[in-house]
């Protein structure tokens, strides 16, 4: 489990982390999400003791990172940031590692197997693809067996095999019991992998919260009604208080469900050749909910020209 | 109801029911030092640069040397070739910090071993522990070869000649201070290139040029300065005479490299990885 409390990071007078509150339960994957710059990446440094908190506190089991004898054993953490020599082997960064917390050399064999370097452990990591580096940092992270794991964007540089065995290594690890907090820029993917979600916008805690009830919360669902007749079709449900979109000839209808707008539209004695339950996905969500917090937003191009104009 | 899996940070690794210890870390630290091929090669330019030196030097030296027109004893060049070691001796020392900083290893440290004391124990004592080993066998290497030329011209050394046998140990002890030197510059500095040079500029360009110093004080600048102070118990007989005696410069500078080192640690500890 991972409980932070009030934690806050400053950066001269830039506020990383701004007095984040929330607890990564072990069982489920915990997705941590937020736009570019959003404090993520800082929040997983100072849950493994890289960086200080300017306030507040972060504990792993009850304790700081810090003050665990065997770190590695407790939290497995990949970053973002790759922190690998690259003149030495995976194996031999993976010797150093397992000797410094006590780890039976045997353990080595293991993880590159479970990641799949096997084969190229004797290479020099400099030579490594993204994808390469990806995998060994995920064997470093599992190393210790750790009841903790966190992984920061660790499907980057990954091909669709390998994001995909991502997703399934999170949900195992879970699966078995263990804390996982997964940090990524997918939200394809995240929607797939996580179970709760805490997302946080400039460093602020947005949501904490179940994924089915972000979703929910931050972007409904709506009914894709098409008709030959939208303009009728479009006055019929106005009439009973349903809101509606009209975008050409397609309506989005919200207030009621697909079956029930199709037996309205019936007996009103319209024909209808679209009814269709659009869900609305993770991203639809987000984007939603971080619009007003995104440090480093492209502008569309339009209105780009449009202010030139 | 999820089967919890438990937080004993020793329940998951099977065989294992122990703490690790400052044992441990150290392992750890050496494996890094060697696993790395510059330390192999810095290493060996080590021992080529100290021993292959004195050697040629005392080779076409030694006739020179006996003539009588010689106005240098032959014990100032048993360990000439060490004023070059120090060159490796300097690398070695800012590579184990600032390669971590420059590769971005300094965050797999410290998330292995969160104490940083432990971490700059370690490596400091991997470092010594290997430039006092290459130091002393680079030195009686270079003796070895050296002293049979000059044995050949009748002016060969005994090693229980006086200063001689110190200066073997001393040659140890000399590189492994400097690299302590070197790391805690490296510590300070954390850009490899900028560390290096700071540290070659300090023991060959400010040492050397310090001797044209003006006056009382000038002189006492030059003989404190940490390359000119401990380089003195390297070598049986100094070529310059002003340096401090042996050991009295190297106590001047365990006590530099002590305290540069005490400021970088100080300043490692509260630093953020």
């Amino acid at each position: 489990m991972i409980v932070a409390r009030g934690l806050t990071k400053t950066f001269g007078a830039k506020v990383a982390v701004d007095d984040l509150s929330f607890t990564v339960e072990p069982g489920r994957v915990t997705g941590f999400l937020g736009p570019n710059g959003a404090g993520k990446s800082t929040t997983m440094r100072m849950v493994v003791g890289l960086d200080r908190p300017t306030a507040g506190s972060v504990t792993v089991n009850g304790h700081s990172y810090a003050s665990s004898p065997a770190p590695l054993r407790e939290v497995g953490a990949l970053l973002e940031a790759r922190a690998l020599h690259p003149g030495r082997t995976a194996r031999n960064h993976l010797r150093w590692l397992a000797a410094s917390n006590g780890i039976p050399r045997t353990r080595i064999d293991e993880v590159l197997d479970l990641v799949g370097l096997d084969a190229v452990a004797d290479q020099r990591v400099g030579r490594f693809s993204l994808g390469m580096g990806q995998r060994l940092g995920i064997a470093v992270a599992l190393l210790g067996e750790p009841p903790v794991v966190v992984l920061d964007e660790p499907v980057n540089g990954l091909d669709p095999e390998g994001i995909r065995w991502v997703r399934t290594l999170a949900r195992e690890l879970a699966g078995q019991g263990r804390t996982v907090l997964v940090s990524s820029h997918l939200m394809s993917e995240m929607a797939l992998t996580a179970d709760h979600l805490v997302v946080v916008g400039r460093g602020r805690m947005l949501a904490d919260c179940s994924m089915a009830q972000f979703i929910a919360d931050h972007a409904a669902s709506y009914v894709r009604v098409r008709s030959p007749r939208p303009g009728d079709v479009e006055a019929l449900l106005r009439g009973r208080g349903l809101d509606v979109d009209r975008h050409g000839d397609e309506l989005q209808v919200q207030g009621m469900d697909a079956a029930g707008i199709g037996d309205l539209v019936g007996r009103a004695g319209l024909h209808l050749h679209e009814l269709t339950l659009v869900r609305s996905s993770l991203e639809d969500a987000f984007m939603t909910l971080t619009a007003d917090s995104v440090e480093y937003a492209a502008h569309p191009a339009a209105q780009e020209a449009q202010a030139v104009r | 109801m999820i089967d919890t899996v438990a937080l004993d940070p020793d329940r998951h690794v099977p065989g294992v029911r122990r703490h690790p210890r400052a044992a441990d870390t150290l392992h750890a630290e050496w494996l890094k030092f060697w696993s790395v091929r510059s330390t192999g090669w810095s290493t060996a330019m080590l021992f080529v640069l100290g021993a292959g030196l004195t050697t040629l030097v005392c080779a076409t030296s030694a006739a020179w040397l006996a003539s009588g027109e010689a106005d240098e004893s032959p014990a100032s060049f048993i360990t000439w070739g060490l004023f070059f070691a120090q060159i490796t001796a300097l690398a070695l020392g800012t590579l184990i910090v600032t390669s971590e900083y420059g590769t971005g290893m300094i965050r797999a440290t410290l998330s292995a071993t969160p104490r940083r004391g432990a971490v700059l124990a370690a490596k400091a004592v991997v470092l010594t522990g290997t430039l006092f080993v290459a130091g002393v066998v680079t030195a009686f290497a270079g003796y070895l070869g050296g002293n049979w030329f000059l044995d050949r011209e009748g002016i060969g050394i005994a090693l229980t000649d006086d200063g001689v046998l110190r200066s073997m140990l001393g040659s140890g002890l000399y590189l492994a201070g400097l690299g302590l030197f070197a790391m805690a510059i490296g510590l300070l500095v954390r850009h490899t290139a900028a560390a290096l040079s700071i540290g070659l500029a300090l023991v060959f360009v400010v040492g050397n040029m310090a001797f044209l110093l003006p006056g009382t004080w000038g002189e006492w600048v030059a003989k404190l300065l940490p390359g000119n102070a401990g380089s003195g118990v390297a070598t049986p007989v100094p070529f310059n005479p002003e340096l401090l005696a042996p050991w009295t410069g190297f106590a001047v500078f365990t006590a530099e490299v002590a305290a540069l080192l005490l400021t970088g640690w100080l300043v490692f500890r509260h630093r953020d990885a």
